[in-house]
């Protein structure tokens, strides 16, 4: 697997961070910020690989960043992965309606977190 | 200043107004409080004072509980307007439930919503909450109707719901205040999309619809950067005057995300809106009690 540029926009910190270390270790370059409004700028800056994104954000809401990010022509190549702890059915269906590239639950299982971020990184096509 | 409930709970739990904290420390309680929810909504120091402002929410009235070492507890927080009041954002720090803290905090609420006239207390809880919706039950709420959270990605509608010949006129700020005033003496909506609440949020816009039948409704809402939010409906709600008003909202605003809040499960719009891609989120049940 390459090294992948991957932001994480997660506003629990300690989830956050536990997700970005595990990247980190695996060789990825990992981008860790806490708000809609940080993340946008951050992913607006780096057009990163992936995107993992909390759909709880305490500033701007997730669905409406990733709403934003799929209206930018630069970043159509941008893997973009709900990372949630909604519900699994209210997350896929929100996911699939946004046009995520997947979701990733929380609490993330430790042993297959990394795995299952690097499966979305060579993936078809959205499920939207 | 501290304040004290009827029935204290077991523990050397007491009350702090909210008032005495920051909005940034209110925001800080209530997110560690609301980590494990159900559908997590965190908010910051900068829409934790525009919830205080938008929603009536009296911070002289509102609590954070404390342990006998100033440790943190939880908060709930009271909107009062007229006569009525409304419990909001409770929450309780995972690790420090099971001392009753939930309850301590509601029924605080309860008594500053009577000191300060109020005869009617209302409030929502999300659908699947059972021990708050069991904590509501026991202090005597009764549940009133269920309301949905729903959402529309952006997008342009398709043109098979244009409604040929209607009429679309923009609402100025007097219509709009004009509308929003007939709208609170004859629908019951839930207290975010209140008139009251509406006239605090500010940013926002409106239109009429006019159909060739003569058959005419309107549209108001709030216009932020990157969404739209609180709807209110009014005029003739007959589903091709709700689609010609949706269809004009989201041809004029297809670059934006929708967010509606607690709309009744029997709105009548909420048919049409499927049709033009909304998505249920979650819901909740308003309740309320006589005091």
């Amino acid at each position: 697997m390459l090294m992948a540029v991957i932001v994480i926009v997660e506003d629990n910190a300690q989830s956050g961070r536990l997700a970005a270390k595990l990247l980190s270790r695996s060789g990825h370059r990992v981008v860790l910020t806490e708000t809609g409004e940080d993340g946008l700028t951050t992913i607006f800056e780096t057009a990163p690989d992936l995107v993992l994104i909390d759909l709880g954000l305490p500033d701007i809401d997730g669905q409406t960043v990733i709403a934003l990010l799929r209206q930018q022509p630069a970043l159509a190549k941008t893997r973009l992965i709900a990372f949630t702890a909604w519900p699994e059915a209210t997350a896929h269906s929100m996911a699939k309606a946004y046009g995520c590239h997947g979701v990733i639950l929380k609490p993330i299982d430790t042993r297959r977190f990394v795995a299952q971020v690097e499966a979305f990184l060579a993936p078809p096509e959205p499920i939207a | 200043m501290t304040t004290q409930p009827t029935e204290p709970p077991p523990s050397k739990t007491f009350a702090v107004l909210a008032s005495q904290y920051s909005y940034d420390q209110l925001a800080d309680i209530y997110n560690q409080a609301r980590v494990d929810y159900i559908v997590p909504m965190p908010m910051n120091g900068r829409r934790m004072a525009e919830y205080v402002r938008d929603y009536d929410i009296d911070l002289n009235a509102s609590a954070v509980a404390l342990d006998g070492e100033n440790l943190e507890l939880g908060v709930c927080m009271l909107g009062v307007r007229a006569d009525r009041a409304w419990i909001t954002r409770l929450g309780v720090i995972p690790e420090r439930r099971g001392r009753r803290i939930g309850q301590f905090l509601t029924e605080l609420m309860l008594e500053n919503a009577r000191a300060r006239g109020a005869r009617r207390v209302q409030l929502e809880v999300i659908r699947g909450n059972e021990p708050a919706t069991r904590l509501f039950y026991k202090l005597g709420f009764e549940p009133m109707r269920d309301l949905m959270v729903v959402r529309r990605p952006p997008g342009a509608p398709s043109e098979q719901l244009s409604i040929a010949g209607a009429e679309i006129e923009p609402l100025d700020s007097a219509q709009i205040a004009a509308l929003l005033h007939e709208y609170e003496q004859t629908q019951r909506p839930a207290w975010t999309e209140e008139a009251a609440s509406l006239r605090n949020l500010g940013n926002l816009r409106g239109f009429h619809a006019v159909l060739p039948n003569a058959e005419r409704g309107w549209l108001i809402f709030q216009r932020l950067p990157f969404q739209l939010t609180h709807f209110v409906f009014g005029g003739a709600l007959s589903e091709p005057v709700v689609q010609a008003l949706l269809y004009h909202l989201h041809k004029t605003h297809s670059a934006r995300d929708t967010k509606v809040e607690n709309l009744p499960t029997d709105h009548p719009a909420w048919r049409v809106m499927q049709r033009f891609g909304y998505l249920e989120v979650f819901e909740r049940i308003e309740m309320h009690r006589y005091l």
